[in-house]
């Protein structure tokens, strides 16, 4: 496994590492490397330089603020799973950061990298699309700050262009009688999500005063399950209710369907109403 | 690997007939398609950089209509090499007047084979790479069909 | 030292210096001047290759060389099959080092490339332009048999390697008196091809010496003996001229069993630049090219009574060959396989026809337990599908039908003659240490949120310790099956010991230091063994088959024997007694009735080898070396439980618990054995729930990475509990039998069978392996349609 050559830059701003992409077309960001470095190895991606922005110290760090948990993207997902705000104001984040892949990965994979790199199987794009994520992009123009909707716009496809970068991620933090919570069908070899559902409730006094619910892995970009969440709002926070509004997850997920050797998209489907289901279940008591 | 599916056009038949036939607008929309060069009879040679996130390789082939029914029917066949493996495929094109003529439904349907390291380390991501590449294609002689024609 | 050693738990001394990093690997052999070569595989499953242009390439940075199929014409033989199954009309494919015309698999070699740095040659690689025509392909074995099958090989017909069959009794006669008055169970078993995933992958390093006209070859082999035959054999390098070193091997599961092209490939260049040649594959470059395991369609049927008792087995197997015949291939869905069909049962009539397939796949070879898995699964299938169809518990059918216990010889229908057992009294140890009558309570309640509980019977036994080289002859096994020792005492006491087999993780430095020990009484600490170096050690044939301990440790025990015999001599002189008045107890030699004025052994070895006071005609030094020929196998054997949770909702299944009781005869080591057992049942636990390699239609390997290719990982499993029992083989010096493959021959069956109970209120009759959550969910609703 030998990586094609390529020229090698680091950043120290996020300013010099627009000026490198800008000077370098087809340039690739390095964060973490967990998503790049394999591509690179198996020469499945041969850009001619790589610029690493990995030691970018402003975008480093969680901080909570405004309402919202700021967190870096250069944040790690094992920094992402031990924070006590995030397991307080986003346990669903917390949740899904610590299945995320191995303790390797976690260490050195970024939350940044995971959702610019968008993988169609990945944990972090459900549970940011539930949870009314922000993503705060610095380019050309400036800085501008888009919704996960518009973010993620096809397999491994983002709104990022080439010569923008993505610095935060910004979660709106939970209000007290809110919970939420991520449960995943893990793939037995890779642990990617053959199917992930995050599910963020609000619901004081037993009645669900607001649902949010994505589903992941199952099709290209992460799915909003509006039909669910229409029809868990303003109902009692019963295991019946929440088990016949799961029912509907799978409504909401178009015609395309990802399937594979492994899990095919029927199936995917399928069973995502159980995985909603238990997301619910477990949101609701967070909530409760 | 099967691929089908439909897409409609907002345009009479020649019309999408002509567009899906004419190697200048295949080029231009087929995604990351660099050339296309006259290569005998209905045939082209192309180089093409598919790429999906970081994951990019140049590809050199051929693309080869037979089979052709004006307006109605032709096989696309598609054959191209790069250092990540090979894909080869061939797809029946099948145009089918609707809404009186006005529209125009597009049937594809076919077959692909994927060789050399995508195949075997993104077979995950194949059937939708493939998907998403077709309706970029497609998204693209629809919006050239519903402008009007070339003067 | 006590010989109390031999039983004792001690530590491998093997795993210092393989956590800390400090063995040394094919990988971390470095040599001056040394240079790198890579393969360039084939892209297609079955293609002509229509024009190779290497031009590019060899202008390429850092490259030396780049050799195609023409460059090896005349200087490398095609790769010899090393398993001539007599009687089976077998046809053996030319299989070339390099394709030149057909490429055949996705690992086929085209081209190589040797450059200064690895990253020059990957970089060369690109450049290499190859047209290829593609061909039809079939990789599924009894699809490649059918008629209309793609053809692999022009010379050989219906793609049909060989027709092996074993018979023994009236099996029709059975069959037809069972649809009239008993019962027949049918069923169609997928083996699925699975790869082995050694966790060092494979890789050679070739030093050719022009001035000499020697070469040694650095390799990840099981075997480096058989190794250099078939090395000298492909290479023309004469057997004399030729050191194979099997440094430190990262496990191999028997696909380090097979020599392979790109190691007499890596010889070749070697020898063509006269530079040293490191080639090591990427672990996706394993899965192209190393050797896969399994890959059987099984039709199988079985006779029984009303009352359960079993009166006939038939089956035909179309078993997935690859695309060529690896080193010992047609011999692990036969002879391992067909011969061991009757497992522990009394089946007084059987039939077994086995079809080796042609395919466009990697070459199949042995993968732990070899033709034995695959040969107990269908045994234990057939055995819980009769007890269902009787509504028996399969405990009971098993009983019913078991071998009673014998102690020295028990001939079954296919001729072998097992050496000694008690599998009723495995079954019921079994059951009782896991409650197993509590359990079945516990699932006779009903299922708990939408979670079916399920246990699952295997009893085994298997022929390991191969085995008695008269046989391995009429088998056509192309070589001998004993294995040697040489026993060295320096003056100081302290011991070499030179074996021929060659263990790559099993942990025989440790256990033959307890045999030596335990034997002759000397500290395991002062004995240090030899392997892996046919310039240092005696001829061997290999470590594969859980034969090492079994025939390798026998060699060592007789050896150490021999020199405790001529140590007594000695001590008799030294203590002016007669021989026959000598006793011998832990390492002390001593006149009957003086025990305080005895010789050690340590004494021994100091006079032995100063040599200053001898008795007549004695020759100074104390070593002694053994062949030793096993009188038979050794049939090692058990009974395992598996306790599953399958979750209706999604089809997930959970392994919630797993016993494996095992007699291997004394253990010599039990932590060793216990190390044996659970990786042996891990693995077979992962054919049942998660391994497989799948092909396209167009015979791409699409689990080619462990992306998708889904090895069993801790967390999934569940502690798993290691009982035993012991039951001495009767022609072993130690009495030990193997424990190597036990676990992997068990465990697929156990799970596979518990799965299935659970499924069984469901209606649910079959679901191919591996398990996975949509294969069980979707037999699920199709047995709710139904």
């Amino acid at each position: 496994m030998f990586a094609a050559d390529f020229e090698y830059y680091r950043a120290g701003s996020v300013a010099e590492a627009r000026e490198l992409l800008a000077a370098h077309p087809g340039a690739k960001l390095l964060a973490g490397g967990h998503s790049l470095i394999p591509l690179l190895k198996l020469r499945l991606a041969a850009p001619a330089a790589v610029v690493d922005i990995g030691r970018i110290g402003e975008l480093h760090g969680i901080s909570n603020g405004g309402g919202a948990l700021h967190i870096g993207a250069l944040t790690t997902h094992a920094e992402i799973a031990a924070s006590a705000a995030v397991n307080a104001g986003a346990e669903a984040l917390a949740e899904a950061a610590s299945q995320i892949g191995d303790p390797a990965v976690r260490n050195r994979g970024t939350i940044g990298g995971n959702v610019a790199h968008a993988d169609p199987a990945s944990d972090l794009p459900t549970v940011l699309a539930a949870l009314g994520a922000t993503f705060t992009v610095s380019g050309p123009d400036g800085e501008r700050s888009l919704a996960a909707a518009d973010f993620f716009q096809g397999m491994m496809a983002t709104a990022l262009g080439e010569h923008d970068i993505l610095t935060a991620v910004n979660v709106p933090a939970a209000g007290s009688g809110s919970g939420s919570a991520y449960v995943k069908f893990s793939h037995p070899a890779s642990r990617y999500a053959v199917v992930g559902a995050a599910a963020a409730v609000t619901g004081a006094g037993g009645t669900c005063a607001g649902a949010s619910v994505a589903v992941g892995g199952a099709t290209a970009v992460p799915v909003r399950c509006a039909s669910v969440e229409a029809a868990l709002a303003g109902r009692a926070l019963s295991a019946d209710a929440i088990a016949a509004a799961a029912a509907a997850a799978g409504s909401d997920f178009g015609d395309d369907l990802l399937g594979d050797v492994f899990a095919s998209g029927e199936y995917r489907k399928a069973v995502a109403p159980v995985y909603v289901q238990r997301a619910l279940t477990a949101a609701a008591e967070r909530a409760g | 690997m099967d691929v089908s599916a439909t897409y409609t056009f907002d345009a009479p038949r020649q019309r999408v007939w002509d567009l899906l036939t004419d190697p200048a607008e295949i080029a231009g929309c087929l995604p990351g398609c660099d050339s296309m060069e006259p290569a005998g009879d209905d045939a082209w040679r192309t180089t093409m950089t598919i790429g999906i996130a970081a994951i990019t390789g140049r590809y050199e082939g051929t693309v080869r209509m037979t089979n052709r029914q004006a307006p109605e029917r032709y096989t696309l066949n598609v054959a191209g090499r790069g250092r990540p493996g090979f894909v080869n495929g061939s797809a029946t094109l099948t145009l089918t007047e609707e809404d009186g003529g006005a529209r125009t439904r597009v049937d594809v349907a076919g077959r692909a084979q994927v060789g050399g390291t995508i195949a075997r380390f993104g077979q995950r991501l194949l059937g939708g790479v493939s998907k998403m590449t077709m309706d970029r294609f497609f998204a693209c002689l629809q919006q050239k069909a519903a402008a009007p024609a070339d003067a | 030292m006590s010989s109390r050693i031999f039983g004792s738990g001690i530590r491998r001394r093997e795993d210092p210096r393989l956590i800390t990093g400090s063995a040394t690997y094919t990988h971390d052999i470095v040599l001056p001047g040394m240079v790198h070569a890579v393969m360039l595989r084939s892209s297609h499953a079955h293609a002509r290759i229509t024009r190779i242009d290497t031009e590019q390439a060899k202008a390429a940075p850092g490259v030396l060389a780049v050799y195609t199929g023409a460059d090896i014409e005349g200087a490398l033989q095609p790769m010899p099959c090393a398993w001539l199954l007599p009687d089976s009309d077998l046809k053996i494919a030319a299989y070339p080092c390099i394709a030149s015309d057909v490429v055949r698999y996705t690992g086929d070699i085209v081209a190589v490339v040797v450059a200064e740095q690895p990253s020059q040659g990957y970089d060369a690689l690109d450049l290499i332009e190859v047209d290829y025509e593609p061909l039809p392909s079939v990789t599924d074995p009894e699809a490649a048999a059918a008629d209309g099958a793609p053809q692999l090989h022009a010379d050989i017909e219906g793609n049909q390697a060989f027709h092996w069959t074993v018979a023994g009794g009236d099996a029709d006669a059975a069959f037809a008196e069972a649809e009239a008055s008993g019962v027949v169970i049918k069923e169609r078993i997928l083996q699925q091809r699975l790869i082995p995933n050694a966790m060092e992958p494979r890789g050679a390093v070739a030093q050719y010496s022009r001035a000499t006209g020697e070469l040694t070859l650095w390799n990840t082999t099981q075997n480096p003996h058989i190794l250099r035959f078939l090395c000298s054999v492909v290479t023309g390098i004469p057997e004399d001229k030729l050191r194979v070193i099997a440094p430190e091997v990262g496990g191999g599961f028997g696909s380090k069993i097979a020599a392979y092209p790109a190691d007499f490939v890596t010889v070749f260049c070697s020898k063509q630049l006269g530079r040293p040649v490191k080639w090591i594959e990427t672990r996706s470059e394993n899965y192209q090219a190393t050797t896969h395991g399994r890959d059987h369609v099984q039709d199988v049927e079985l006779a029984a009574t009303k009352d359960g008792k079993i009166t006939g087995l038939r089956c035909t197997v179309h078993a997935g060959m690859g695309a060529y015949l690896s080193t010992a291939a047609p011999g692990i869905p036969t002879i391992l396989h067909g011969l061991m069909l009757s497992g522990c049962y009394t089946i007084p009539a059987l039939k077994e026809d086995v079809y080796g397939v042609y395919t466009n796949g990697v070459p199949v070879e042995a993968y732990r337990g070899a033709g034995r898995p695959e040969a107990t699964f269908m045994l234990e299938r057939l055995i819980d599908m009769l007890a269902g169809e009787l509504g028996m518990d399969p405990a009971d059918v098993r009983r019913r039908n078991f071998i009673p216990k014998f102690d020295d010889g028990h001939k079954v229908i296919t001729t072998l003659n097992y050496d000694s057992g008690d599998y009723p009294g495995a079954l019921d140890k079994l059951l009782e240490h896991t409650g197993y009558a509590g359990l079945r309570a516990q699932q006779a309640a009903g299922p708990v949120n939408g979670k079916y509980l399920g246990l699952g019977l295997s009893s085994y036994v298997e022929i390991c310790g191969l085995g008695p080289s008269q046989v391995a002859g009429a088998i056509g096994f192309q070589g001998g099956l004993w294995e040697s020792a040489i026993v060295r005492f320096h003056p100081t006491g302290k011991v070499h010991v030179f074996i021929g087999a060659s263990p790559h993780g099993q942990g025989e430095e440790t256990t033959f230091a307890q045999i030596v020990a335990s034997e002759i009484g000397v500290s395991s600490d002062d004995v240090k063994i030899f392997h892996g170096d046919t310039d240092a050690t005696p001829m061997g044939w290999g470590t594969y088959g859980s034969r090492t301990t079994a025939v390798g440790g026998a060699a060592l025990a007789v050896a150490v024997r021999k020199i405790r015999d001529k140590a007594k001599v000695l001590a008799a002189h030294l203590l002016e007694a007669s021989v026959d008045d000598m006793e011998y107890e832990d390492g002390k030699f001593f006149v009957k009735g003086s025990p305080d004025k005895a010789k050690t052994i340590q004494d021994i070895a100091l006079m032995a080898n100063v040599a200053w006071d001898l008795p007549e005609g004695m020759e100074a030094g104390l070593e002694a070396s053994t062949f030793y020929d096993p009188p038979n196998f050794v049939f090692p054997y058990g009974a395992h439980l598996a306790v599953v949770e399958v979750d209706t909702a999604t089809g997930d299944v959970e392994l919630k618990g797993y016993t494996a009781l095992d007699d291997c005869g004394p253990q010599i080591n039990p932590t060793i054995v216990e190390g044996q057992v659970h990786g042996g049942v891990v693995q077979g636990i992962g054919q049942a729930l998660w391994e497989g390699a799948a092909y396209d239609d167009s015979g791409q390997l699409v689990t080619g990475s462990m992306l998708d290719y889904a090895l069993p990982r801790a967390d999934r499993l569940p502690p798993i509990d290691v009982i035993s029992t012991v039951t001495r083989s009767p022609h072993h010096p130690l009495g030990v039998k193997g424990i190597g493959e036990a676990g992997t021959i068990a465990s697929t069956a156990a799970v596979y069978n518990a799965v299935m109970d659970a499924l069984k209120p469901l209606g649910v009759k079959r679901v191919d392996m591996p398990f996975t959550p949509e294969r069980v969910w979707r037999a699920i609703q199709d047995a709710k349609g139904a």
